[in-house]
């Protein structure tokens, strides 16, 4: 009797282990199951661009990259842009000269980057936007009434009148201002204009960047300054547009463009170089060595998408190209693979 | 000489409120109080360094309350004496003479009459700095002196001088004074200093001037407890008074006199009360037997306290007299004083 | 403090460490260059007109500051009234904001955008880009250094002293003459090397305000920016001598006056 009994309650215990054995086993199962769906997409996670990432860019992107930076940021939180604005040639200095880490690079003349980082520092120069020079000034500027597009130029000769430009050798809008002028005494055929007008120049209107020039209009102390049209319209400043032939604007007077050259300091100091005229086109790269290659690349993904970081660009009075160009098939195959869709190969 | 009118300074933590008073020509007067009573303040005020709020000060007849210190021709001498330290003592001396139109020959004169005067000829090309008191304190004088000022006021000069040294400069300043006819007004908290050099003077407290008169009057006649207090009277007593007799603590008193009012104090210099073992057969009409309570040592006397019928008395004796009475704490004695040495006010 | 005692060592260690914190980089700078590119820096014009227009705008800027702060600190030190405490955090504001605030708010006053750069424009008064600008900028960031020293100064000078020289007979002026002046006359100038100094140093304001002319700063910035260390650094070797001697007068003068007192 209590054998059977016994063997009663062992049948049960047994029958209970077993119960418990299958929910020990869904329940392995079950988490197994979790574990693998939440480190899945966190492996997935491991793969997105974070960390760090460096650009050193144009003073005149300033406004229109801190737009991007807030979009690409809230995209990826992981990531941390940082920038830092100057001028163009300052830009690159700093990756060649001073060996600064960078991962991104744009240039307000695609030029710089041909000039001073290819090949060394960079195999591609993806050419993104164009711009054209414009004579800013404000209300409070001597002869704000009087001035237009017929009269700028005679008007910036007059004594008392301050006007500047940014350093030809750190910002190509400094030789670019230059170049406006040089075009014009071709343009207007006033032999010796150019002279007459940097004469009214003296050296202390010239600064490093060209928006440092914005903040001098709107305290008054300067009356007219050369600037993009994008960065005039970004700052409310008052502007004169000039004729195409001599504003920068249009590739299709790039022949006339060529009649105008700046020397600027070269590479290394007491060398200088040539800056033939040319339309204002905007080049970003990838430099060398990028110490967080994946999110450089995962940036200019989102910036040279036409719905993305190309669109900004387009409200923000800065006309890109659609898409953005590359000028040779040799270039193109050293694109990465993520940003072969985005650009075309044409000069 | 100086005359103020109901000046009033407010400075806030040191106020002057209706201060007036006439100090003759060629006095020497003592303002006396104990500290922070005002009395620099006060001083500031007459050479013109402070502002008067309310109020006019002349010097000479002259209305001097608008004029700034250099236009009032009253020189200061400050109780660390506040010489020049990169100056030479005869730079220090003849600093005024830059100031004052004074031909050449004059100075001179001055100079070496001062210089003669205060014993400072072998001083003469040391810096202040190298000084002993007493040194830096003539220099002061001589310095304050050649300018001829009307009136010369003097801020606790003795006190930070040594005891000894102190007696010996007191004679040295009095002669000064009796030699010139500057009108000197001094200040100290030292009550046998005033005694031995003013003619008359003032007491001052808490910024109210209490008695003026001279010296005499205010040390045998204090007309408050305050000044009666200072002037160390003390056996200070709330009286009551009818006829000729006072009665204080139920202790009557012979006045020998009628005094205007009912009540107020009567006040006794310690050592106008005479001790002895007997009742002394004597003109003074105040004689009462009392028992010893407190002996003590003042170092050059004794002060007694003697309590007669609930009323404690002090009084001052000699130490042999101490040892000839051969008092000692609860012995009975018997004092006496006379109807003079009574001040009632 | 007994020596050879745990406290004694630990405030000695404390003391290396800043001493080494101070002179490492410092030395590192110094031997950096070689002799040769030191001399070819200094044979260089704009490095030269760069290190003298830092000099002498530095003593404008002190001349200033001592014709202007001595009465401001004299009647700090002798007088109180309701709001002193006001005035003195005031006068210490320069200190206290950041070097480019400092050059924005003289640069946005200077321009015709402001009531007074537009009576300095009529007067033919130009402050950006001049060494007028450099001048008000560096007073500005100079001011409080000098007014402190001399204040202190002052108010170390008893009262009494100036009191005694009036009732002799002398006139405000002539007591500050003849008495407060040769007393203070050494803080006077410990204030100017100190204003100095830190007017030498600045950066920040003035490269708001003018890039050019170019004072030694800017100048080193430029060079940094453009061409890296080896060029920048020589411009820094230089500079950083200039102002170590002007410091070392100034330990030297200080310490002769307290061997004085």
């Amino acid at each position: 009797m209590s054998l059977w009994k016994f063997r009663l309650v062992y049948q049960c215990y047994k029958n209970k282990e077993k119960k418990m054995k299958r929910i020990i086993n869904c329940r392995c199962v079950v988490s197994l199951f979790c574990a693998v769906m939440i480190m899945v997409p966190s492996s997935l996670a491991l793969a997105e661009p974070a960390g760090k990432l460096v650009m050193f860019h144009a003073g005149s992107l300033s406004v229109p990259f801190d737009a991007m930076e807030k979009a690409f940021e809230a995209k990826y939180p992981n990531v941390d842009l940082q920038r830092e604005a100057s001028g163009s040639q300052a830009a690159a200095r700093k990756v060649s000269e001073l060996k600064k880490p960078c991962d991104i690079m744009a240039s307000a003349d695609y030029k710089v980057i041909d000039k001073l980082l290819i090949p060394g520092y960079a195999d591609v120069n993806i050419r993104f936007a164009t711009n054209q020079l414009v004579l800013c000034y404000t209300d409070k500027s001597k002869f704000a009434g009087e001035v237009s597009a017929n009269k700028w130029y005679e008007i910036l000769q007059r004594k008392g009148v301050v006007w500047g430009h940014s350093d030809p050798n750190l910002d190509p809008c400094g030789y670019r201002s230059l170049m406006v002028l040089q075009l014009a005494e071709q343009y207007y055929k006033l032999p010796g204009l150019y002279d007459k007008i940097l004469a009214n120049r003296p050296i202390e209107n010239v600064r490093p960047k060209s928006v440092e020039l914005i903040s001098l209009l709107q305290t008054g102390n300067m009356d007219y300054a050369w600037e993009y049209l994008s960065v005039a319209v970004q700052h409310n400043l008052k502007y004169i547009i000039l004729p195409y032939e001599i504003n920068l604007g249009n590739y299709k007077h790039d022949g006339f463009y060529a009649k105008a050259v700046v020397k600027v300091t070269g590479k290394k100091p007491g060398t200088f170089m040539d800056m033939k005229g040319g339309s204002v086109t905007y080049g970003i790269t990838i430099i060398k060595d990028a110490p967080n290659r994946e999110a450089a690349i995962a940036f200019l993904k989102y910036m040279l998408d036409p719905l993305g970081g190309l669109k900004i660009l387009k409200d923000q009075g800065q006309p890109p190209f659609v898409p953005c160009r590359i000028p040779t098939e040799e270039m193109k195959a050293k694109v990465p693979s993520e940003l072969q869709k985005l650009v075309v190969v044409k000069d | 000489m100086i005359g103020i009118d109901n000046v009033n300074i407010c400075l806030g933590e040191f106020d002057l409120r209706d201060i007036n008073l006439t100090i003759e020509k060629n006095e020497f007067f003592i303002l006396m109080g104990p500290t922070g009573a005002g009395k620099t303040v006060l001083l500031e005020a007459i050479a013109g360094l402070i502002r008067v709020d309310t109020g006019r000060i002349a010097v000479g007849g002259r209305d001097v309350t608008p004029l700034p210190p250099e236009k009032r021709g009253i020189s200061i001498v400050y109780q660390d004496y506040s010489l020049f330290p990169h100056l030479t003592v005869r730079d220090n001396i003849t600093y005024g003479l830059h100031f004052n139109k004074i031909n050449k020959n004059e100075a001179g004169k001055r100079f070496d009459r001062l210089v003669d005067e205060l014993d400072l000829a072998h001083l003469l090309h040391r810096l202040p700095t190298n000084l002993s008191g007493g040194e830096n304190q003539r220099v002061a004088l001589a310095r304050a002196l050649i300018v001829n000022p009307q009136v010369l006021l003097l801020d606790e000069p003795l006190s930070a001088l040594d005891p000894g040294f102190r007696e010996e400069l007191r004679k040295g300043m009095k002669k000064l004074h009796q030699h010139t006819d500057v009108t000197f007004l001094m200040v100290t908290h030292d009550f046998s200093e005033a005694l031995s050099l003013a003619d008359r003077a003032a007491v001052m407290d808490k910024g109210t001037i209490k008695q003026v008169g001279r010296m005499k009057e205010i040390f045998q006649k204090p007309e408050s407890t305050f000044v009666a207090d200072f002037v160390g009277m003390k056996n200070l007593f709330a009286a009551s008074f009818h006829d000729t007799k006072a009665t204080i603590d139920g202790l009557e008193v012979d006045l020998g006199r009628s005094p205007d009012n009912s009540h107020g104090y009567i006040a006794i210099r310690p050592e106008d009360i005479v001790l002895s073992t007997e009742k002394l057969s004597s003109s003074m009409r105040n004689s009462f037997r009392g028992k010893v309570t407190d002996v003590t040592d003042q170092g050059l006397y004794y002060e007694v306290s003697i309590t007669v019928e609930g009323v404690i008395f002090k009084s001052l004796i000699t130490k042999s007299a101490l040892f000839d009475l051969d008092m000692v704490e609860g012995s009975d004695i018997c004092l006496s004083f006379k109807a003079t040495a009574i001040h009632t006010f | 403090m007994i020596k050879k005692e745990p406290f004694f060592w630990i405030t000695v260690s404390c003391g290396l460490v800043i001493m080494a914190f101070i002179l490492i980089p410092l030395i590192q700078m110094l031997a950096a260059p070689s002799f040769s590119i030191l001399k070819e820096t200094i044979q260089d014009k704009n490095v030269v007109r760069s290190i003298w227009l830092s000099i002498y705008t530095a003593g404008l800027a002190a001349l200033f500051a001592f014709i202007f702060g001595t009465p401001l600190a004299y009647i700090l030190a002798r007088t109180s009234f309701r709001g002193k405490q006001l005035i003195e955090s005031i006068i210490d504001l320069p200190i206290v904001i950041p070097h480019p605030v400092v050059g924005i708010a003289i640069l946005s006053v200077a321009g015709k955008g402001h009531w007074l750069g537009q009576i300095f424009n009529e007067l033919g008064i130009r402050i950006m880009g001049s060494v007028t600008g450099i001048v008000v900028v560096l007073t500005f960031v100079g001011l409080p250094f000098y007014v402190n020293a001399v204040k202190n100064g002052f108010e170390s000078i008893p009262p009494r002293l100036e009191n005694v020289s009036r009732s002799l007979g002398a006139s405000m002026f002539s007591t500050f003459a003849r008495i407060t002046f040769p007393l203070a006359w050494r803080s006077m100038l410990i204030g100017i090397i100190m204003c100095s100094a830190r007017a030498i140093s600045e950066f920040g304001a003035v490269v708001i305000v003018a890039y050019h002319p170019m004072i030694a700063p800017v100048l080193l910035y430029e060079r940094f920016e453009a061409y890296g260390l080896r060029y920048s650094q020589p411009v820094a070797v230089w500079l950083v001598s200039i102002c170590l001697i002007l410091f070392l007068v100034l330990r030297i003068l200080t310490l002769r006056s307290t061997e004085r007192s």
